[in-house]
């Protein structure tokens, strides 16, 4: 029995495979998480978000099994570059905002202050430092050299997959920072961001792979075929790289720009309301809204 | 104090960030293939072997000798079975992306012979059909176990060995899994083994047909 999911020279069927590995990792990541709500409860009263916090933190868990198990993680493993593409993208727009979003404040504190890791953090949520590095991530994980010698082993695929879900933390920490200080506070920026760091830069190379003329990766060019040439699953791909972070970036860019127009559009509301709630300005005075 | 401490974590972070950018890139362009390396990409024999003479039947039904009988001026041999579920699909689907790709003036100059190590079950029929799926210019060749037997010998190449059949009388079939490449003076000096990919063929095909000998 295999730990983890990476690529091996065997004839694909559709008979289930377990993965231990994949297994106790969810189950470590729950039992903590469990855990720390446990000791939170003890001192704290029980409010309505925490089942908002929990449900989005299973969400996150749901994606990163998915992502990681039979069927998609064997054949992103070492059967087809687009399922790994996949991978790539459920763990990058899936897994890591749902399991930051599930975090609450206070458990983030708690993590990062026992690892010592919180001005590391507070580094890595810089906008600049996440689009570079969560950039830098997708770039390396996807290079042919990348994705060749860390596929091959179950060892290598582990920790491709680990830096895939790192590197959404990442080019996440920005926008949905469970440390509210860490992450940007402008809605424009916020908006700009995202579609520089997750919309604009991962087309280049999305590109460079739909439109190689050759397999690139010779994991897949020579792995037991499932329907797909080398070179159109390589295609497809490129394609899910380019565009299958559309429904989730832009619906983030969506719902932040709403949230903005809204809190903008009430604020003269409130002014107005502010202004009738004031007593009758003194003869003479200018102090009056027009 | 705390302020310097933060601006040098976000410094080193963002020149680490940097760092990141550049080597990954880096690390993209450079490991695609790189179509310029000098050497050939086969496996280069340390001793000259002659074509081998021998005649099977080929899919139409009809006598078919290795070197009397193949026309262009390079002949790729291979020993392999349809049922075979991973070297043969893809050896033969990297080889056809290739010629594919080099345009038929190179893929019309080969001749990719096909001997199927599984003549029980690969009828003449079912083989045409197999290598159709890649190439209706691909020959397939079919013979008696002996004959079979006695023209891996004469490439040079081991016997194929039948696994035990399963409940449902399926086997495996054990072979050898090189192609041999035949230059026009019936002389094999390279040989390309499993993991042979379509960027290493389109290197060595369009030298192997303009006459350069690879020599170890």
């Amino acid at each position: 029995m295999r730990w983890w999911c990476s690529a091996v020279k065997q004839d694909w069927d559709w008979t289930p495979r377990p993965y231990i590995g994949v297994w106790l990792l969810i189950a470590g990541i729950v039992a903590l998480y469990a855990r720390m709500w446990q000791k939170h409860r003890v001192e704290f009263e029980t409010l309505d978000d925490d089942k908002h916090y929990m449900r989005r933190f299973a969400g996150g868990v749901f994606f990163l099994w998915v992502a990681s198990d039979w069927p998609i993680g064997t054949l992103g493993g070492g059967y087809l570059a687009s399922v790994h593409m996949m991978q790539f993208m459920l763990y990058t727009f899936a897994a890591a905002p749902l399991l930051m979003l599930g975090t609450p404040e206070w458990m983030a504190r708690s993590v990062l202050d026992r690892l010592h890791l919180r001005g590391v953090w507070f580094a890595l949520s810089r906008p600049l430092v996440a689009v570079l590095l969560s950039n830098a991530f997708l770039i390396a994980t996807h290079s042919p050299i990348g994705v060749d010698s860390l596929r091959s082993s179950q060892f290598g695929s582990f920790a491709m997959d680990m830096i895939w879900l790192f590197s959404g933390f990442v080019l996440w920490s920005p926008i949905i920072n469970p440390i509210r200080e860490a992450g940007m506070t402008s809605a424009p920026g916020r908006i700009v961001y995202l579609f520089l760091a997750a919309a604009l830069v991962p087309m280049i190379p999305g590109g460079f792979i739909t439109f190689s003329p050759s397999a690139l990766y010779s994991t897949y060019e020579l792995a037991p075929r499932v329907g797909l040439s080398p070179l159109h699953d390589q295609q497809l791909a490129g394609v899910i790289m380019k565009l299958g972070s559309i429904p989730v970036v832009w619906t983030a860019m969506g719902v932040i720009w709403f949230r903005w127009y809204k809190k903008d559009s009430q604020r003269p509301v409130h002014r107005r309301a502010a202004v009738q709630r004031d007593p009758a300005p003194a003869e003479g005075s200018t102090h009056a809204l027009h | 104090m705390a302020d310097t401490e933060g601006n040098l974590v976000r410094n080193v972070a963002i020149g680490l960030a940097v760092v990141a950018v550049v080597l990954g890139g880096l690390a993209f362009v450079a490991s695609g293939n790189d179509t310029s390396a000098p050497g050939w990409r086969g496996r280069v024999l340390p001793e000259a072997e002659t074509e081998p003479d021998f005649t099977l039947t080929d899919t139409s039904g009809d006598p078919f000798n290795l070197i009397e009988d193949t026309t262009g001026d390079l002949t790729l041999l291979m020993f392999g079975y349809t049922n075979c579920p991973d070297i043969c699909p893809i050896s033969l689907g990297t080889l056809k992306a290739a010629l594919d790709d080099l345009g038929a003036d190179v893929a019309n100059r080969v001749d990719m012979v096909f001997v199927t190590a599984d003549p029980d079950r690969d009828t003449p029929e079912r083989l045409r059909t197999y290598l159709d799926g890649y190439s209706t210019d691909f020959i397939g060749l079919r013979g008696t176990a002996e004959q079979t037997e006695q023209a891996q010998d004469l490439a040079n190449v081991p016997r194929a060995q039948l696994e035990d059949a399963d409940a449902d009388g399926e086997y495996a079939v054990g072979h050898a899994t090189q192609i041999i490449a035949y230059q026009n003076d019936g002389v094999a000096r390279i040989v390309y083994p499993f993991g042979t990919r379509a960027e290493d063929w389109k290197i060595d095909l369009p030298r192997l047909l303009a006459g350069e000998h690879p020599s170890a």
